[in-house]
């Protein structure tokens, strides 16, 4: 009979893996303590833990150990796995970093079954406000909770909520934002395909509190399961009769619909999403009056994002109070982020606000893929901007990255290393803005297409330093008078590189040179004659017949030719191809 | 289906609490099918169905892991609740052989236990 489990995996960021090697020690010392029969020893492929040499987890304990030396086997099997006594030298005491509330159920439940969001807690929450709480009890719960909207601008939900309970007009709505657009971004996605139910529970509860009789789920078309899984849900809400007339046998009805988005970045800001909703064109308009006043139809509308929603069934469930112990004083409970880019665990984090982003990135995610230096993490997506190395202890909250120049956003977090060029990926960010803007207002349409160009010069080594000037003045000019916040927005990831990596582009304008090696046109690859064998490899690989030579004299590249591709530079088995 | 009320939520919390006993829950969120756990998730039915094994299958949604998808998570035997990560068709096959046939954790595939 196995009583406990061994887990082992080496951790250390360097050096070979010594995993297999340390298995079988370990499996030697537990066959000469005769205890195979009682001990499962096992292989992980990955523990959660990062550059903490050999790590062990012993199960059903739940004991870990880091920093294992092959000596310490014998002590381990005689003490702790015989006797169960803790070796304090050898003990990882971390708390768990992330805390799972909007996806608590993530991974955990069935999403296309009712019963088993029924019997994770589902609707708990929600019984308990029709027969115990008024509206206004469910929004004080909310403003205990200190919530505020997880979609960007950060504010508060209970606000919103009692903003659109007090205007007195029927009917009203309540509109789910699933239109996420972030390059990079995905919590929302995840949460609808993952745990619809939770979504639903929180319109429903968001529609008691307002007084709301209609929702809306605004999804955007590209994410087909998302629909499918909340259409799924949708229709057994109906059949159990928890969507309708007199839900649960009280006053309470309401029904959800879904409104499928045509793939619009600008469809993703309130006033632009309900006018697609309404069938118009997907611009955004002047606000005030706020949707909360007058929105769909002219009518009082709440709009909330997917991980706004999906933590209210949470708060009435649990408390407000227990909710607001978590995050710092102007940020409550846990964010979802979504971190890609150059990083070796790539996945969704929920974590509680304040925590260090460098811990988010190494401790958590495991540091970036390749091992060079973070250079800088791109938060907000393309309305966010950078926060460079020197920042990465900063605490994440959504007041201390708008003082670092980003912003919180939705979540997306791109990691970046030495190998990114900044004003590569501001032109990136740009690029999407140009073509997502809905061009309505001026601002947004030239400046963001003038921008554009100029950091397109700049790449291709044509750039002058009063670009840096004029960049400067038009997103300013773009952050004031732009009509949504796409346009207010578009220009931050160029703020943001040049507020810290303004040598970079002095860099490509005046030395026209790219240290990342990612402007294609101001890189050069000569042929270092020293190094040179004179094999031939790079004048038979080269595409553009760019390398000219003979076996005799050695070769060399014609620039004027040459493509830039790194061909030479690939196939060269003397590294004898330099790029500057 | 008829309607839901307060009795039905209770009925239904006890039972399905008397049926999470063994089970192998596959992520099938679009990440997951990206890498493949619709395959992972046919070879567990089909051979859950053909050897006749006393187990659930299930589906779930992300748990975050992107880097790791497809994720399997397998509730068997007593054991403790385990993850695989990168689980390919054969890994599936091992899993069904080794941890639900004989209480043998897989090596090299576990990425959390609990």
């Amino acid at each position: 009979m196995v009583k406990r489990i061994v887990l082992i995996k080496d951790t250390a960021a360097t050096g070979p893996d010594t995993t297999r090697d340390f298995y079988n020690r370990f499996l030697d010392g537990v066959r000469e303590h005769k205890l195979l029969d009682e001990v499962m020893v096992v292989r992980a492929a990955d523990l959660g833990y990062y550059g903490h040499g050999l790590v062990l987890k012993i199960m059903p304990n739940n004991i870990v150990y880091h920093n294992v030396q092959n000596s310490d086997i014998e002590r381990i099997i005689s003490r702790t796995i015989e006797n169960s006594q803790i070796l304090d030298d050898l003990i990882l005491n971390e708390k768990p970093k992330q805390i799972k509330i909007a996806l608590r159920n993530c991974g955990l439940i069935d999403p296309e079954s009712i019963n088993d969001y029924i019997f994770h807690d589902g609707y708990k929450a929600l019984s308990t406000i029709l027969s115990e709480y008024t509206p206004e009890k469910v929004i004080d719960e909310l403003k205990k909770s200190g919530l505020r909207g997880r979609g960007g601008a950060g504010y508060p939900t209970w606000m919103k909520w009692k903003s659109c309970r007090t205007t007195r007009s029927t009917p009203k709505y309540i509109i789910c934002n699933a239109d996420e657009g972030d390059p990079g971004a995905y919590m929302d996605r995840s949460i609808l395909e993952g745990d619809p139910y939770s979504i639903i529970e929180g319109m429903m509860i968001a529609a008691y509190a307002v007084g709301a009789s209609k929702g809306y789920f605004y999804i955007r078309a590209e994410y087909p399961l998302a629909v499918k899984r909340i259409q799924e849900a949708l229709i057994q809400c109906h059949e159990a009769g928890l969507l309708g007339d007199n839900i649960l046998d009280s006053k309470f009805s309401f029904d959800i619909d879904i409104r499928l988005g045509a793939g619009a970045f600008v469809c993703g800001e309130e006033t632009a999403l309900m006018a697609s909703i309404e069938g118009k064109r997907g611009t955004p308009h002047p606000r005030p009056p706020y949707p909360t006043v007058s929105g769909l139809w002219g009518q009082p509308t709440v709009i909330n994002n997917v991980e706004t929603l999906a933590n209210v069934p949470y708060i009435i469930f649990k408390g407000g109070d227990n909710f607001a112990k978590i995050g710092t004083t102007s940020s409550k409970g846990t964010k979802v982020f979504a971190v890609t880019g150059k990083i070796k665990n790539s996945g969704l984090v929920e974590v509680p606000m304040g925590i260090p982003l460098r811990e988010i990135i190494y401790d958590i995610c495991g540091g970036t893929l390749s091992g060079k230096d973070v250079k800088a993490i791109q938060t907000g997506g393309p309305s966010g901007g950078v926060i460079p190395n020197k920042n990465l202890d900063v605490l994440v909250d959504y007041d201390n990255l708008q003082k670092m120049g980003s912003i919180m956003g939705s979540g997306g977090m791109i990691v970046m290393d030495t190998d990114d060029c900044m004003v590569d990926i501001a032109k990136f960010y740009l690029g999407f803005c140009v073509e997502e803007s809905c061009g309505k207002c001026a601002p947004c349409r030239i400046g963001g297409f003038q921008i554009l160009q100029i950091l397109n010069r700049i790449t291709e080594g044509k750039g002058k330093i009063e670009d840096i000037t004029t960049l400067k003045r038009i997103a300013v000019s773009m952050q004031k008078a732009s009509l949504c916040g796409l346009g207010q927005n578009a220009p931050n990831p160029v703020v943001s590189t040049l507020n810290y990596f303004e040598e970079e582009y002095k860099e490509h304008i005046i030395n026209k040179h790219c240290r990342a090696g990612k402007c294609v046109a101001l890189l050069t690859y000569t042929i270092i004659q020293e190094k040179c064998k004179k094999c031939a490899l790079c004048f038979t690989n080269c595409p553009a017949k760019a390398i000219s030579g003979n076996r005799e004299t050695g070769y060399k590249i014609d620039q004027s030719l040459c493509t830039k591709c790194g061909k030479c530079k690939e196939v060269c088995k003397f590294k004898a191809v330099s790029k500057e | 289906m008829s309607k839901f009320n307060r009795d039905t939520f209770i009925t239904i919390r006890n039972q399905e609490s008397a049926d999470q006993t063994d089970y192998i829950s596959v992520g099938m969120s679009a990440c997951g099918i990206a890498a493949g756990a619709q395959e992972v998730y046919d070879v567990f039915a089909k051979q859950i169905k053909s050897r006749n094994f006393a187990i659930k299958l299930k589906k779930c949604g992300c748990a975050g892991m992107c880097f790791a998808e497809p994720l399997v998570e397998v509730k068997a035997n007593g054991l403790p609740v385990v993850t695989y990560g990168k689980v390919t068709e054969e890994i599936a096959m091992l899993i069904l052989e080794k941890h639900v046939a004989n209480s043998q954790l897989v090596n090299d595939s576990v990425v959390n236990i609990r």
